[in-house]
Parts: structure tokens; sequence; C-alpha cells
């Protein structure tokens, strides 16, 4: 895994996991969508995390990344099953390219009761480098980004704060090659 | 205001039709698509072939292009109309034939209303096409017919569907010729236009290196062409290498040449299988190692380096692991192997694997398609080589439905030439013969077309024969009637204890009667002496036919790899007792 992060991750458990981050350039077409998720389901496959968004208005070009698991040999299928359909331009493994870079970004609402867990949620965020998108009386409303490890653990440590409510949104792994 | 220039969205379709030089479409009208059926009312250049069933249409378009190596072309109206023809579709994209599906769709402002016949139609053949498109601007239909005729046709073909709204069909646009197209290339994966050179030398190095080498062939072999089969041939008989083919391979190499091992796989010859197994250089020449090739993968030629070339990239490496691939077409490979060979002076004239073909020829003395023919019953092996014999000097296609009939057809009718065989092999669709033979008899009105089937396989699109009445197309309906789903029963036995559940076809017709009130010739033989008269009356006669067979009815296919075990574990006859942990094991596989 070569993929590093725009931020600075407590560890680097991520280095290990047998997680595979696909970017998939596509015509932005009816149907597009639909066929990859249908191959994905067809052939047993799984998907982790998803992201689509057109990235060329003038080529009319979409970026779909998806997080999977599978052996290399799975992935390597995955990846050729892809650029057999027809709006796809190509399909590459994250992985495999020297250098690669992706991040995440997550919205975490945060409820707390006391001032004990604020200097708590507050120590983390602060960890962690958070923005804060919206402080009230018993509620705060954090934007973190990062590789997708890296939110992982700003939730684990929050989630060593007692007595406190998290509901959140994650955007899925989207990464680059350089 | 009208424009002269200007065509209506179902005159549009007919204009790229002919453009596309398409001569044949097999259809069935229906609300949806009545635009176009009035379009079709006005013009002569394409001949519209009526079918009984929209699953007629969409075999009969297989066997159209199977049997003549263009794209074969269907037209159904929405909703149970087109779903009719997903068990094609998806028959077409295991089996790689270029097929072209235009259904009907209910007027755009009601879709999505359930209105009468809509279905999600692109939703619905989605995974069973290799491209499905939803025209919504007439003035995208040109393009969009053009594009899925190229992706039909290019690469590992594949089965493609253009829906087309009603109010689409009716509106008005320009019309795009074909050569004003310019295709955008990453949609239409071609497939590499460069032979790979180091693949090709590596290959020849491998070859003068080994002992026990095997060409693998398969249906891409076909696809290629024509000149990949000339090439191919070429190359073995340079080399002296064997050769084994696949279901579909079959006539991509002279049957009854002696390089050929004739079929391998699940019903496959033993030589074929063996060899196989003990090769040590394995090239598989447009083959996709199906489970019902390979067998046991963990014992899948364990002792052989493997060469794959094959268009579809996604076939490299997806059961068996190959140690050299290339994605340039066939032909064009085999094409510089030859010239390779030749401008290098490669003589392989003393490299003639005189042991290897030694051991090959032991094996053949286990003669494991032999059968032991009495005086009465009909044995199915035996009505075959008659068939065989009988019809070999003419020029002849044959169509297969599913079952053991298709397998003994596969073992005891040997082809000579690409193109000649039609059948169903990916998807094992019963009720595909007979209409796939219309289409064949459609592309190739002077020959002989004979569909081997089963009594119930045939059952299961016999409306068909009202096509090939009304289109006097002389087909011949071949059936070996053993009055049991063959295939079934003989698992049941091998696998279940003898419990024949429901694998029993009752009630079944005279097909005799049957055929006479089609309009159409019923002959019978019921034993053995009746055998050759009946195939030479079957025919001699210039009508659809239908000849049933009456065979032995408890016959098994053999040889046979069992579900779960590996190529050198064939069992002969049904005296060979299967491994009882195989068996245990091959009783969950399919």
């Amino acid at each position: 895994m070569s993929s590093t992060s725009v931020y600075p991750t407590p560890i680097n458990a991520f280095k290990q996991s047998k997680r595979s981050v696909l970017s998939v350039i596509v015509d932005n077409e009816p149907g597009i969508l639909a066929r990859i998720v249908g191959l994905f389901s067809g052939r047993g496959y799984n998907i982790e995390a998803l992201n689509v968004t057109v990235v060329d208005v003038k080529k009319n070009l979409s970026r779909i990344t998806i997080e999977t698991l599978g052996e290399e040999k799975v992935i390597s299928q995955i990846i050729a099953q892809l650029e057999k359909l027809v709006p796809v331009h190509s399909a590459t493994n994250l992985a495999y390219l020297s250098e690669s870079y992706e991040a995440e970004i997550c919205l975490v609402k945060i409820e707390f009761e006391n001032e004990e867990q604020d200097q708590k949620i507050l120590n983390f965020a602060d960890i962690y480098r958070s923005r804060t998108v919206q402080k009230r009386q018993n509620v705060v409303v954090y934007e973190i980004s990062g590789t997708s490890e890296r939110i992982n653990k700003f939730l684990d440590d929050l989630d060593t704060i007692g007595g406190i409510k998290v509901e959140l949104v994650r955007s899925g792994p989207i990464g680059l090659g350089i | 205001m009208t424009n002269e220039n200007e065509f209506t969205g179902a005159d549009i379709l007919l204009k790229a039709l002919k453009d596309q030089e398409v001569d044949t479409i097999f259809g069935y009208p229906g609300g949806a698509v009545l635009p176009i059926y009035d379009a079709i009312f006005g013009q002569n250049f394409l001949k519209h072939v009526l079918v009984r069933q929209e699953a007629g249409a969409v075999h009969a378009a297989e066997g159209y292009a199977r049997s003549s190596g263009k794209v074969g072309v269907l037209l159904v109206t929405s909703g149970p109309g087109v779903t009719n023809v997903v068990t094609g579709l998806t028959d077409a994209l295991m089996d790689s034939i270029p097929i072209v599906c235009i259904s009907g769709q209910v007027p755009s402002h009601l879709i999505g209303t359930d209105a009468f016949q809509e279905c999600d139609t692109t939703g619905i053949t989605r995974p069973c096409t290799k491209h499905n498109y939803l025209v919504k601007d007439v003035s995208k239909l040109s393009e969009t017919i053009h594009e899925a005729f190229k992706i039909a046709s290019s690469g590992r073909p594949g089965p493609v569907l253009i829906d087309i709204p009603k109010d689409v069909q009716f509106a008005k646009s320009k019309y795009i010729s074909k050569k004003d197209i310019s295709f955008r290339e990453h949609r239409i994966k071609a497939g590499s236009k460069n032979v790979d050179k180091i693949f090709v030398e590596e290959l020849v190095n491998h070859i003068k290196k080994s002992e026990r080498p095997i060409f693998y062939v398969g249906g891409g072999c076909l696809n290629s062409g024509h000149q990949a089969s000339q090439e191919l041939i070429k190359l073995v008989n340079k080399t002296n290498i064997p050769i084994t083919t696949t279901l579909h391979g079959l006539g991509c190499f002279p049957g009854e040449d002696k390089s050929s091992l004739g079929m391998l796989g699940m019903h496959g010859n033993y030589e074929a299988n063996l060899a196989m197994n003990k090769c040590d250089l394995m090239i598989n020449v447009g083959a996709r190692f199906d489970d019902r090739v390979t067998g046991r993968l963990d014992a899948f030629s364990p002792d052989s380096i493997k060469f794959h070339i094959d268009i579809d990239q996604s076939s490299i490496n997806k059961n068996v692991k190959v140690n050299f691939h290339t994605n340039t077409d066939i032909t064009l490979t085999l094409k510089e192997i030859n010239s390779f060979i030749d401008s290098n002076n490669i003589d392989f004239g003393d490299k003639d694997y005189s042991n290897w073909w030694g051991q090959i020829n032991e094996w053949r003395k286990k003669e494991c398609l032999h059968y032991e023919q009495g005086d009465e019953v009909i044995k199915p092996q035996h009505a075959i080589s008659r068939l065989y014999e009988l019809t070999k000097q003419k020029d002849t296609f044959v169509t297969t439905e599913v079952g053991q009939h298709q397998m003994w057809a596969a073992q005891y009718y040997k082809f000579s030439k690409p193109n000649r065989w039609i059948t169903s092999g990916g998807l094992g669709t019963m009720g595909f013969g007979m209409p796939a033979a219309v289409g064949a008899q459609m592309a190739n009105p002077d020959s002989l077309v004979i569909d081997i089937a089963g009594e119930a396989s045939f059952l299961m699109n016999i409306q068909e024969i009202a096509t090939a009445v009304q289109y006097k197309l002389p087909i011949k309906i071949f059936i070996l009637n053993n009055e049991y789903m063959g295939m079934v029963r003989q698992w049941q036995e091998l696998l279940h204890g003898s419990r024949y559940s429901e694998s029993y076809v009752d009630a079944l017709p005279d097909f005799k009667k049957l055929a006479e009130s089609f309009n159409a010739v019923g002959v019978r033989a019921k034993n053995v002496s009746e055998l050759d008269d009946t195939i030479n009356e079957m025919i001699s006669i210039d009508r659809p036919v239908i000849a049933d067979i009456w065979v032995d009815k408890k016959e098994n296919c053999f040889p046979m790899i069992p579900s779960g075990a590996a190529h050198h574990e064939m069992l002969l006859s049904k005296y060979d007792k299967e491994n009882p942990e195989n068996q245990e094991k091959g009783k969950v596989l399919v």
C-alpha cells in the first residue's frame, strides 16, 4: 500500500490491511453507477465505500472511487471486469501506483452534558486538527479529514469518553495518484 | 414544417440497419414497436422473420450470427416481449455471440408510471448484455445504433440492446451514416492491435524446449474469424503438437485430423484430458478455463507452463493462473508465431515429440468412445455416428439443444470447418437448437441444417416449427428420444441413488403427428434396422422434418469427469467406480 494521507496519521495500521481503493474514470451517462454496483453484487465482491462525482464537465467525465476488500487476484479480476464496461475509461488500484494520496472527510456531531466531556472532546479535536463547523451550548460539529484510518482512530478516541452522543457522516475515501 | 433531411426514429433505425448491411431480422410485433413495423412494411431490403415467441427470435439471431460470422439482429416489443429474450441475451453473453436486440419501450412521458407493457428494460438486461442503451433523444439514435453494432462485434463479441421509446420512433431528426461516425476508442474495447513480440518469442522458445506440449483451443478462435483457424492448422502441422478443443472450439481444427485429440472436459476424450493433465506446455488459444473443462482446479494440469491468448483481459488469470498471456487478437498472434518460425528458419522436424505421441496413442487405445450397438434398440451414440456418416459429404450445419444428445453430438459428429457447430455452451439453454437452426438456415439457405435434439429440450421452443414452415426453411430436427431428461437422469443415477425425481417426460406428443399438424414432415426410427433409411429420408425431404429416433432409455454419456474430480479421474463407463470422497464433494457442485 503506497497511499499516504494528506494529514499526519497517529498510527500506520492501514498499511497492513487488505483493503484496496480503486479509482475509476467513466463517461457520465445514465446507468453507469448501476453497471458498476451490479458488477460488484453480481460477481460477489464487496463495496466498503463508494464515492461518485463529476470531475470534468466539458468532457463529461466522472470519477468513481471504490473501497473494496480482497486478495490481489480478486482485485485484478475486479479491475479487468471494470475495464470491460463500455463507459469506463480506466480503472486503477491506487496501491499499485508508485505514489498516491488519499483522504476522506467526516462530519461528526457530538452531544455532551458537562464541562469535563467538553474538555476531552476539545483535546481530541485538537490532536486530530479537526475544524469546528458549529458549536452550541451542548453540541459541537467537527469536520475531520485524512485517511480513513485516521478518522477511525479519532472516532475510537471519542468512544473512550463516556456519556456523549455521536452522529456522523463519512464521504468514503477518495484518492489520487501522482 | 417538414424538412426532407429529417426522418422518423423508425426510419432512422431502418436506414442504420441498411447501412450496417443487415438483411435479416427476427422479431415479433407489439404495441411499442408498431412504428418500426410500419417502416418495415414499406421497404424491401430487410427480410423480417416472424417467430412464434421472442425466445425464438433471440436464439435464431444467435444461430444466424454463429453460422454467418455476421451480427444477428432481433426486434421485440416492450414488457413481456423483451423479458422473453433475457435468457437468449444471457446465452449470447456467455458464449460471446454478436447480436443486436432492438426493443420498443412505452412513450418517454409514461416511463416510470407502471404503464401497460412497461418494464425497466435497461435495468433487467444490464447484467446480461455487453452494453445496453435507452435512447431518449431521436438525434442520438443513428450514433447509438452504429456504436451498438461496433460494440457487439468488436473484441470479445456479445449481445447489445437498444431500447427505443415509442415517441422517439415517431420523432424526427437527421440521419448520420456509419461512415460519418467517429467511435470513441475507450468504448469499443477492441483489444490490442499490436502483436506482443515477446510473448511470441517466449512461446516459440518454450515449444522448442518442451517435451509434452498441447494446444487447448476454444471459441475465441472461432470469433477471431476463419483465418485464425487457417493459421492454427498451419502452426499445428509445422510443430506436430497435439490439439484439443473445447465444446465451442469444435471445427476450428479438423476433427478427423491425426493431431486432433477431440474435445476435452467433463465429457471430453480420455486422451485429451490425460494429455492436459500430463502436459508440460499448454497453449491456450481463446479458451477460458471453464469449470466444465478444468475439472477440480487444484489438480488441473499441475506441471505445465501455461500460455494464454485471449482478447478479453478478464479471462486471464480468472480461474487458472497462467505464466504468459497476450490480449491481442488470435489471428494476428498466430500469424506472427507462424512468420516468426518461418523467418527464423526454426525447424521442428527433429522434434517430433515421439515419446509424447507414444503416450497419447497408449491412452487412445482405451477407445473411450467405444459403445456396443446391438441388433434392436438404437444406441444414441450410433444414431449420431450414422447421421455423421450419411451427412458428412454435404454442406452441413449442426445445432443442438442441451443435454446428453448435445454431448454425444460433440463426441461423435466431426467438424472440419469453423462455424458449422452451433450450440449453447456457457448457459446451457434447453430450447436453443431449433430456433438456432431457423437462424442458421436463413443465413445459409442452400445448406443442410440439422438440430440434434432431445425430446425434452425440443418441447421448450416447439412453436418455432411454425416459423420454419412459414418461411419454407427445410431444417431437420433429429430427436434422440429416450423419454427422459437424460442428463438429469444420469446425474440422479450417479449422485442421487437412482432416484429419478421428475426427470421422466410423461405424456409426450406423437412427434410424427405433431410434425404433420404443423404442415412439416414426421419420420421415425424405432430400431436399428430403420435408422439409415430414416436418416436418408429425412435428408431427402426439402421441407422441415422432425425425425423421432427412439434410442436406449438408460444409456449414459461417457467418458465423464464427475463434478469435483480431476482430469485423470475420468469414468470411462458405468462399470468405473467413482472415488466416494469426490462424489460427496461433487454433489454440491453443478
